[in-house]
């Protein structure tokens, strides 16, 4: 018997369902969408215990249809103002509302929604996850390392910025498209480097955020309206991060550095992927911060040995970026190529011009450079220095204890 | 071989705010668990139940409505199996899914009267 259901199923599928009630109920509807949604996922997993349907997609879409009446029912019981399904739908019939195209459609509307730049943008990704992606609280509390009560407040937050602000469940037209097409790219990057960057233990939920990101911009290029030279881009940054995921930490989850990576485990149809997407994202004349980044990722991965690395276009990419969209942490990687390329004035002029107040929370990054810098320049006591520097701004354990191990070697290397 | 009946309680699944993950995989469990009876041949019936409840009790016939959320346990259903005693069944339950979230099976036989 077949038992094997695609993986996500019901979280995808909750996020389809969202979209297209909300399309024919209304923003202001949505929590009593999402209780309905709620509920045919509780009666599926109930119903399907003994005997799944052989269409799983069709089932979940005829109840959702089912559904609708339900709605309509609460709705008109606590004398909401019930919406005239015939105008609110533009007169499509419900049932044409669940084929595909439209299931894309309302589900890019919400997409937009989301990510609108008048929500507060912590309150995006929160609001993305809960409404597009089908996760719970629980589930977003723990991929952004944050508590459930926050993320509550975040969602509320959210909807109530959307009906104050009276955003409309619609996709923008015109001018508006590109800015508020930039706004969802952020906000999709973001939820991979939620993903991407954080040093969970449990390595399944930082999977699943980037795996999500790249299937809501996925969802992006299916439409021709998003689909974007910069969108196939993000898309390409993307895939090729994500093909590094299992190389990036060891077995005792400590973080590994390109040079120490073990270059068989990228994962190569990713990496594929990744080079599919850039040859799309290429056709055209401007290129986005995000065709950079993929083309600096995009480099490494090119090269077969650490020792290999042509650093020579990876310092051109980044200059490329830097031109773009100047941040300090855009120089502390040119140095840090530089420094590879055994490039020493450049590296010099390109920490000189770095303020370190602009790095924030990565300054102890600027110091550990600076000390590499010193270290291959053999002025040993002032690399000393900086480490120090680094030591007291650096906050993550590991990177502490890294740290303080070159040191210490650095003052053996002094006395001896 | 006699007849047993396993008895599921706990929270009903509405009360618990499960996401759409955790419910897909929840039902994959229970669905393995029934074909994994079904193949050894020991599953005899059951059933799930709606949340519901109406309570009828005492002499006055007294009628209570609650909510799951207010009974905080109920049961959500049964599954009869076939088997040579308590132990067997209690082998069987081993595989119930749902012990994390606090679930309960009580088993209990199934009494057979003389003919």
């Amino acid at each position: 018997m077949e038992n094997q259901l695609i993986d996500h199923l019901f979280r995808h599928h909750s996020g389809k369902m969202v979209s297209v009630l909300t399309r024919i109920f209304g923003l202001q509807h949505l929590d009593i969408i999402e209780d309905a949604v709620q509920d045919t996922f509780i009666k599926a997993s109930l119903s399907w215990r003994n005997q799944q349907p052989e269409n799983p997609e069709a089932w979940l879409n005829k109840v959702a249809k089912n559904r609708v009446l339900d709605i309509f029912r609460t709705l008109k019981t606590q004398q909401n103002n019930v919406p005239n399904i015939n105008q609110g739908t533009q007169s499509i019939a419900i049932s044409e509302l669940f084929l595909d195209s439209e299931i894309e459609d309302a589900q890019l509307r919400m997409i937009f929604t989301a990510c609108h730049p008048k929500l507060d943008a912590r309150d995006r990704i929160s609001f993305a996850l809960k409404t597009v992606s089908g996760f719970s609280i629980k589930e977003i509390a723990s991929a952004l390392l944050t508590k459930e009560d926050t993320i509550k407040k975040r969602l509320l937050r959210a909807k109530q910025s959307i009906k104050q602000q009276q955003i409309l469940f619609k996709i923008p037209q015109g001018k508006d498209l590109s800015s508020r097409l930039e706004s969802v790219l952020e906000v999709l990057y973001l939820i991979f480097n939620e993903g991407f960057h954080s040093n969970k233990k449990d390595k399944l939920i930082q999977k699943e955020l980037c795996a999500e990101a790249i299937r809501l911009t996925q969802i992006l290029l299916k439409k021709e309206i998003t689909r974007k030279p910069k969108v196939y881009a993000l898309c390409a940054l993307m895939c090729f991060h994500a093909a590094r995921l299992d190389a990036k930490t060891n077995t005792k989850n400590e973080i590994l550095d390109l040079k120490t990576q073990n270059r068989c485990l990228w994962h190569v149809p990713l990496i594929e992927r990744g080079n599919m997407m850039m040859h799309k994202a290429i056709e055209t004349q401007t290129f986005s911060h995000y065709h950079y980044e993929a083309a600096i990722i995009a480099e490494h991965l090119k090269a077969p040995k650490f020792e290999l690395t042509n650093w020579e276009k990876i310092h051109h990419w980044y200059l490329c970026l830097h031109q773009l969209q100047p941040a300090p942490i855009n120089l502390l990687n040119m140095a840090v190529v530089c420094l590879q390329k055994q490039d020493f004035v450049m590296a010099k002029r390109h920490l000189d011009n770095i303020k370190e107040d602009n790095l924030q929370q990565r300054a102890y990054l600027f110091y550990a450079t600076k000390a590499d810098y010193f270290v291959q320049t053999y002025q040993l006591k002032k690399a000393i220095e900086n480490l120090n520097i680094a030591i007291k701004k650096v906050s993550n354990t590991l990177e502490k204890n890294y740290l303080s191990k070159k040191r210490d070697a650095l003052i053996l290397k002094i006395n001896s | 071989m006699k007849q047993f009946m396993m008895i599921f309680s706990g929270a009903d699944y509405s009360d618990l705010g499960l996401s759409p993950e955790e419910l897909q995989s929840r039902m994959q469990k229970w669905f393995a668990w029934g074909n994994k009876m079904e193949q050894a041949g020991v599953l005899r019936g059951g059933e799930a139940l709606t949340p519901q409840i109406r309570r009828v009790s005492g002499e006055n016939r007294t009628v209570t409505d609650l909510s799951s959320a207010e009974a905080k346990e109920i049961v959500g259903g049964y599954y009869t199996v076939e088997a040579k005693d308590f132990d067997a069944v209690e082998a069987i339950a081993q595989d119930f899914p749902d012990y994390d979230l606090g679930g309960t099976v009580e088993i209990r036989e199934v009494m057979v009267f003389d003919k």
